[in-house]
């Protein structure tokens, strides 16, 4: 069963006077439980595939179905539940709130889910222990070391049991020893059959997953499945 | 669920940038203290007034000298001691006059001295203007008319001398070098506003006249009018008097003034309401300016924190969410602003209340109502900045930098 379904997408911006085609008609299915890398070069239109998966904007053409439902005509507060309850996002930068605790920005997706409080509550914290931070959770960010930080962003990711998890660069802002134990947390989970897109531009981190899909000029140029060794 | 959420992001937001929120906020918190001190500095005043007028037990006219009222002015036509006594000798109305010798003398007694207020008035002084004696006496006509040396003291002139003013019964006092025995002390009446009885010293008039002051010029001629008469019926009377005694003739202005007390208090009253629209107005303008500092901090704030709604939008933050978030924070701004103010305003009231003897007292409608005003003010100025935020498209906010 294919959990995302992506036909004919494409995307054009207005700038200035001139229109530009970011993406010029994209194709693929990705199943459930795949580990799939996204690459290509800045200016490919990786971000805005990115973008447009992650229900964090709108195709232009095209149809986008997600878990068997299209995603690609709604827009705002509709988009915005979607993204809540089946995308889990990991950024490059972490993007967690640095005024609130590990627990708080876990529990945050939960709050605008409506979850009552002690779920909330149960539901960080073993959004945590899975991420190896049972002991560091009333740490604001700035008591937590890049990989520490990064992993609470995974809990946050994974908290509302997305369909997808959704990567960006995760291990951009890490140094390699610390990457490497993110793609292992990765690789945990996938191995718990989460679905999981990453977004890179590093031939290493794509190395990671089963299948890469390379973007260029707004199109697909390659996609491959590793042998299963 | 989010509303509480909000609450404590505003809270948290606001505390992050503690001295900036506190500066953006200083317009609201002039604005409600405006308010609030002139409300509860309003009805102490209106109740002092109030107060004023019920001491007096029938109408009370004063008659002033036209131009200058002290003695060190050149006066061509002052008032004196037997333009009064004719205004006693006529007999078309029935009222009762004194008139007031006024001077500042200075009191020792042991090694205190201070500056006084000395009145020079006659034995119904004290029912013209509803005071009464505390303890000892008030001066007789006998006293005034034997020139004696004796003194009835304000409430609080004890204490001003180190002592209390009971203690003073029967002591000699040093005022302006002559020595005066003091037989009585008054019961404290409070300040009226503009002078304060508690702090003056009483003597004989003709004592005032012949003994302290060496004038027979006097400040002012206290008429009590009795209910039978209308004020201007009795002012016709004083007027047609002192006409006469002022050899003034026909077409000639009067050389002399006639208030009528509740007029004055009416002129006190019109007076206070209309500070009060000024200040009201002055408040206006700072809670006008302090909502759109607020407004301008939030516009701030928003474009800070782009990257931050970003990743709430992306997390699944509804725009209601997102505009409910930063609303909070302006509301929340402007009630700190707005309590922040009723804790000054108060304080600035408390501080007048003390000096000028009134009793506290701030409606809790005025508290209520101004830290409501403000968080309208908040709610008015802040839906710019919250539609700004909540309209950001999250792909974009999220790679802003």
């Amino acid at each position: 069963m294919s959990i995302i379904a992506v036909e004919g997408v494409t995307k054009h911006y207005a700038l200035g006077t001139q229109t530009v085609e970011a993406l010029r008609g994209i194709t693929f299915e990705i199943q459930k439980g795949e580990f799939i890398a996204i690459m290509g070069p800045s200016g490919s239109g990786k971000s805005t595939l990115m973008n447009i998966i992650g229900c964090l904007d709108s195709p232009t053409h095209g149809t986008y179905f997600l878990n068997n439902q299209e995603v690609s005509t709604l827009e705002g507060d509709e988009l915005a539940g979607i993204r809540n309850k089946e995308i889990g996002f990991v950024f490059q930068n972490f993007h967690l709130l640095a005024r609130n605790t590990a627990l708080d920005n876990v529990m945050l997706p939960l709050k605008y889910a409506g979850v009552e409080k002690a779920e909330q509550l149960a539901r960080a914290k073993a959004a945590l222990s899975q991420v190896g931070l049972e002991d560091r959770m009333d740490h604001q960010p700035s008591e937590l070391s890049g990989g520490q930080q990064q992993r609470v962003a995974i809990a946050r990711a994974l908290v509302n049991n997305p369909s997808i998890l959704f990567a960006d660069e995760p291990t951009g802002n890490l140094d390699s020893q610390t990457g490497h134990d993110v793609m292992q947390l990765f690789h945990n989970l996938h191995a718990a059959g989460q679905t999981i897109i990453l977004i890179t531009h590093e031939n290493e981190v794509a190395e990671e997953a089963q299948r890469t899909i390379f973007i260029k000029d707004g199109l697909i140029e390659s996609d491959s499945t590793k042998e299963v060794a | 669920m989010i509303l509480q959420e909000s609450i404590s992001t505003a809270v948290d937001a606001i505390r992050a940038n503690l001295m900036r929120s506190l500066l953006t906020t200083i317009a609201i918190v002039i604005g409600t203290a405006s308010v609030i001190a002139m409300v509860g500095i309003g009805s102490s005043a209106q109740r002092a007034i109030d107060d004023s007028i019920t001491n007096l037990s029938a109408r009370t006219l004063t008659v002033y000298p036209s131009r200058g009222r002290g003695s060190q002015t050149v006066n061509a036509s002052p008032l004196v001691i037997k333009d009064a006594d004719a205004l006693i000798k006529d007999q078309e109305i029935k009222w009762r006059i004194t008139p007031e010798i006024r001077g500042s003398k200075t009191l020792k007694f042991g090694n205190e001295s201070i500056s006084i207020s000395v009145i020079g008035v006659r034995e119904n002084y004290l029912s013209i203007q509803g005071y009464e004696v505390e303890e000892g006496l008030f001066l007789t006509e006998r006293d005034d008319l034997a020139r004696k040396r004796i003194a009835i003291i304000g409430s609080s002139v004890g204490t001003e001398l180190k002592t209390s003013s009971k203690a003073l019964i029967g002591k000699d006092i040093d005022l302006g070098g002559v020595t005066f025995k003091v037989i009585g002390m008054m019961k404290s009446e409070g300040s009226s506003g503009w002078s304060n009885p508690d702090e003056q010293i009483y003597i004989p008039l003709l004592t005032a006249a012949d003994r302290l002051f060496g004038r027979q010029i006097v400040d002012s001629i206290r008429v009590e009018v009795p209910n039978t008469y209308s004020p201007e019926e009795a002012m016709i009377s004083i007027e047609r008097v002192l006409r006469r005694e002022h050899d003034i003739g026909p077409g000639e202005e009067n050389n002399f003034r006639i208030n009528d007390w509740s007029q004055f208090t009416d002129l006190q009253k019109q007076a206070t309401a209309i500070f009060s629209a000024l200040i009201i107005g002055i408040a206006g303008i700072s809670l006008l300016v302090g909502g759109i500092g607020v407004m301008n901090i939030m516009l701030v704030s928003v474009t800070e924190r782009t990257r931050e709604i970003g990743l709430r939008k992306a997390l699944g933050a509804t725009h209601q969410a997102i505009l409910l978030q930063f609303l909070i924070e302006a509301v929340t701004l402007c009630i700190i602003g707005g309590v922040l103010g009723v804790v000054l305003g108060s304080g600035i009231y408390l501080l007048i209340s003390i000096w000028q003897d009134w009793v506290f007292t701030i409606p809790f409608s005025a508290i209520f109502g101004s830290v409501t005003f403000s968080a309208c003010v908040g709610l008015f100025f802040g839906i710019w900045p919250a539609r700004k935020a909540a309209r950001l498209e999250p792909a974009v906010a999220l790679r802003y930098e």
